[in-house]
């Protein structure tokens, strides 16, 4: 019996070795490899999770990665398309070296033999990033959706869960919002035949609301708490969208005419300004800032009806005060960037919760810049004015929508610079002075495996601080159920 | 005795063979272009993880081989006949014979339905073969055991039925002719057997063989008269134009004039890929403009021969978007094989090459879109290999050569845009005098043809 136990242990140690072939008269390369995804130079957060990666080209039969650290530390990976670090390990190894750098030696094996090349570092950060993010899988389509859901992803490891999905009602489900990443405070719309803004607040149950009033435009759509949770600003927008008959940027999608408004959760009213709904403009994209008196937003001149020259909607970045106390808005709009006189459009303002900065995305025109190839990101500093590209984290293709981490270090952009087409998330470090780091992308296991297999877009990227606790069961029960509460208008 | 039982099942399955090989053969390669079944764990898994999802799974498997009709119709004979037999052996030799062929028959009406999935036929001889196999079982606690193992096993395996989801296209119906057809297979043991004491088995095979008759008759004629002939004709012609025999669709339109939309867009087509839209389009039937580039609609079957003729045409950015569409618009949120297939080639002519890529990969891990991927990859980055591609070099050489916007209605001004930017594009031209015929807008063709005049 302990013969055939060490025959077993003896057979299952060669079959381990043998799983792994040690690069061996390597050529040395004097280039840094080329990975994907490209994790070469980035900065990263001391708990993200591995950064797996493959090589950039597919003639690869295997990859060999050695991390090694100053302190003498190494893990080592191999894998045929990809390396895949264990998790406790890599943890382990950045949490050794908060603020320091890592460096990475790849070895490749082609048809002609090994080829090592020379290492590359990743700088991990002391800065942590949020528990986990929070964004709509959805194919990148036109009108018609088929199977798409909100989900949840774990930012230390690889597990992704659903929070809701359409195939648990008739309809699809958007604009998720989160106040500053925490689920406490929660929106989400559902449209469609069972048409409802869910509503949860302080950990309360969620609620079904028609957020239609005869006072206002329609439904109210892109969310953004304010920092006391005790109100939602959001747009109301009569949205259309044509075709390009031959362009990369193949759709556009644009206002008729919108308004913006504030929700009191609390007195569950709308508030309305009527600076804010002008007909002549076009107001959006409304946001608060960190310290909750003020808000962004996007504000363009209004073409007339039934003109269809949307490359003459340009949106400026505009400011109106805002007063928490009594829920009143300011007297005049400030135009904080004049983004018109450089023939540009803002899209997407988003200020970082330290109140430092605020980023948003500039493209030629429009609003909806996910579908506008020049789109990029760009970044005022909120104490100097200064206004500048994020060359860094910016690429060739789109970068679209973006969020703050809770601690203002982190950004997540959503780019298309992979295939021109499918969006995904990536993150960049933004230090105190307002330096940016090289994006990354979100880790898989496998990550050419994962992204090449996956056809669909990942859509508003929110960091949330802690797992959602979502019901998506008893919240398409509240779908599927007839009753809205309705949203008033403060009088 | 047996071999009465034998000629009955053989006949049986026969017909099924013949009828859906024969006079159905277009429902199936219809079903097979609503999925897209791919050699692939995660994809495996995603499936089977479900309750249900064994039967789904075969479902789904069975279906990819629907693209050739007799395969498909030669696997439906067999799964059927394999039902009727299972059923058989708990009816005796005896008036009561021919009911073992009713939850076969049911299934086949069933599945004159286009929107009936295989998976449903499949959980219904899971479901048989558990019960015959616990029958088998000695009587006592070995039996009891049986059903307490097989229980969960039978619903991971062929799942809560009741929702029907891996059964019916439409998740929200419930497809009450699988449930008929489950309910026979349990109600007719269950008659035989109370029945037996009334009902002496017959020893010749006479009775058994007119009770079979009896019951075919009976219910091949509402096979028959269930059988939707007329979507057959439709989707024959969608057939023919994904597989752009047009010589074919000209002679079947000769034959029998078709007069519904999809069927006279089709026509249209073909007539102007072979030259003679504007010379013959009234010697057919035609729906307007509805007939020739019908409005996009939010469905998964009309706007595919639309996105046909937008793509001959050159419209390459508009065929793919409505591919693009119609394949989203699949109620059971499964893909498609040939939608894949089509935005593969669009995103190739239109040179977005790693999203060509995205779907030619996803391909390869098919059985029958695999030759076609691995012949098509290399044909990436390659210009003027493109170039040279009798089909890919036409059409990007048809492609607009200065955007405009516009909504879902097609207007002559995008054909006139599509034809002059390339004058060889006589598809263009042919669409546009139609066009222009079909709206009896003189005007138009008379500056029209001024224009060509000029040129």
């Amino acid at each position: 019996m302990k013969k055939l136990l060490y025959y077993i242990i003896g057979i299952g140690c060669w079959m381990l070795v043998s799983c792994s072939t040690m690069p061996e008269n390597a050529r040395q390369e004097t280039a840094q490899p080329d990975i994907y995804p490209d994790y070469i130079g980035v900065t990263v957060p001391v708990n993200i999770a591995p950064l797996n990666f493959g090589m950039a080209d597919e003639k690869v039969q295997l990859v060999d990665a050695v991390v090694t650290d100053s302190h003498g530390n190494n893990l080592h990976s191999q894998g045929e398309e990809s390396v895949d670090f264990d998790i406790d390990d890599w943890h382990a190894l950045l949490d050794k070296n908060r603020g320091d750098s890592i460096s990475v030696t790849v070895s490749a094996k082609y048809d002609d033999g090994w080829h090592t090349y020379k290492p590359f570092s990743i700088y991990v950060s002391p800065d942590s990033i949020d528990y986990g993010l929070c964004y709509r899988l959805i194919a990148p389509g036109y009108e018609v959706w088929s199977k798409m859901g909100i989900y949840e992803r774990d930012l230390s490891s690889f597990d992704e869960r659903a929070l809701i999905e359409n195939t648990q009602f008739e309809g699809c489900v958007n604009c998720h919002s989160f106040n500053r990443g925490n689920p406490a405070d929660m929106s989400l719309h559902i449209r469609g035949p069972h048409g409802a803004t869910l509503l949860r607040h302080n950990d309360g149950p969620v609620t079904a609301y028609n957020t239609k009033t005869d006072k206002t435009l329609g439904f109210c759509v892109y969310p953004y708490w304010h920092p006391s949770g005790r109100y939602i600003a959001y747009s109301t927008n009569s949205t259309s969208q044509l075709f390009h008959s031959a362009h990369r940027n193949r759709i556009e999608v644009f206002d008729t005419a919108s308004d913006l408004q504030i929700y009191d959760v609390e007195k569950n009213e709308l508030l309305l300004s009527p600076i804010l709904k002008q007909d002549s403009i076009y107001e959006t994209y409304p946001v608060f800032s960190a310290d909750g008196r003020s808000i962004y937003f996007c504000a363009a001149k209004s073409i007339p009806e039934g003109s269809y020259k949307l490359d003459s909607i340009r949106y400026n970045l505009c400011r109106v005060d805002f007063n928490p106390e009594t829920g009143s808005f300011g007297d005049s709009i400030e135009t904080v960037f004049d983004a018109v006189a450089q023939g540009k459009s803002v899209s997407f303002p988003r200020p970082s919760y330290d109140g430092r900065f605020l980023c948003y995305t500039l493209s030629d025109y429009g609003q909806f810049s996910i579908w506008h190839h020049e789109a990029d990101l760009y970044m005022l500093d909120l104490t100097t004015g200064e206004n500048h590209a994020m060359t860094a984290a910016n690429s060739e293709d789109t970068e679209s929508f973006h969020n703050w981490s809770t601690n203002s270090r982190w950004l997540v952009l959503s780019s298309r610079r992979d295939d021109g087409l499918y969006t995904r998330p990536y993150f960049c470090h933004v230090d105190a002075n307002g330096r940016i780091g090289k994006a990354f992308m979100l880790p898989q296991r496998n990550p050419r495996r994962f992204y090449r297999e996956r056809f669909l877009s990942f859509n508003v990227p929110e960091f949330v601080i802690r797992p959602t606790h979502f019901d998506g069961n008893r919240a398409s029960r509240i779908i599927n159920d007839e009753y809205r509460k309705n949203f008033d208008v403060h009088k | 005795m047996n071999s009465a039982r034998y000629l009955t099942s053989s006949l049986f399955g026969f017909a099924v063979v013949l009828f859906f090989g024969l006079a159905y053969p277009h429902h199936l390669h219809y079903q097979e272009q609503f999925q897209l079944f791919l050699f692939d764990s995660n994809y495996v898994c995603d499936i089977i993880k479900q309750p249900g999802g064994v039967a789904d799974l075969l479902g789904r498997f069975c279906t990819q081989f629907f693209l050739f009709a007799w395969v498909g119709a030669v696997i439906i004979g067999l799964l059927l006949t394999a039902i009727q037999l299972l059923t058989s052996r708990f009816v005796g030799d005896s008036w009561l014979y021919g009911l073992s062929f009713v939850p076969s028959f049911l299934l086949w009406i069933f599945l004159l339905d286009e929107h009936a999935l295989l998976g449903g036929v499949w959980a219904v001889m899971i479901t048989l073969h558990a019960v015959c196999q616990i029958v088998r079982l000695p009587k006592g606690w070995q039996r009891y055991v049986a059903i307490v193992v097989v229980l969960p096993i039978l619903y991971w395996m062929v799942g809560p039925s009741w929702t029907g989801s891996h059964y019916y296209r439409y998740p929200n119906v419930a497809p009450t002719l699988l449930y008929a057809a489950w309910l026979s297979a349990i109600v007719i043991p269950l008659l035989a057997y109370v029945c037996r004491k009334w009902i002496k088995p017959s020893k010749g095979y006479v009775v058994s063989l007119c009770s079979f008759v009896l019951v075919a008759g009976a219910m091949g004629s509402i096979v028959w008269k269930n059988a939707n002939f007329k979507a057959e004709k439709v989707m024959q012609y969608d057939f023919m134009a994904s597989h752009q025999l047009w010589n074919r669709i000209i002679e079947t339109a000769n034959a029998e004039k078709p007069n519904n939309q999809i069927g006279v867009t089709v026509q249209n087509l073909a007539l102007a890929m072979r030259g003679q839209l504007t010379r013959h389009m009234f010697d057919y039937n035609q729906n307007g403009i509805a007939g020739l580039l019908p409005d996009v609609q939010s469905d998964a079957t009309s706007p595919i021969p639309t996105a046909e003729a937008f793509y001959q045409l050159g419209m390459i950015y508009v065929a793919q978007r409505t591919v693009f569409e119609a394949q989203e618009a699949i109620l059971d949120f499964q893909k498609s094989g040939r939608c894949y297939k089509r935005l593969a080639q669009t995103n190739l002519i239109i040179g977005s090459y790693e999203v060509a890529r995205k779907y030619l990969m996803a391909l390869q891990k098919t059985l029958f879109y695999r030759e076609w991927a691995n012949e098509t990859l290399p044909l990436l980055e390659d210009e003027e290999a493109i170039a040279r591609h009798p089909e890919y070099g036409r059409l990007r050489k048809s492609l607009y050569k200065e955007s405009f916007l516009f909504s879902d209605h097609v207007t002559p001004e995008m054909l006139e845009d599509l034809y002059f930017s390339n004058t060889d594009n006589m598809l263009a031209l042919e669409y546009l005098k139609a066009y222009y015929m079909l709206t009896n807008n003189r005007e138009g063709y008379a500056n029209l043809l001024l224009k060509l005049n000029k040129q």
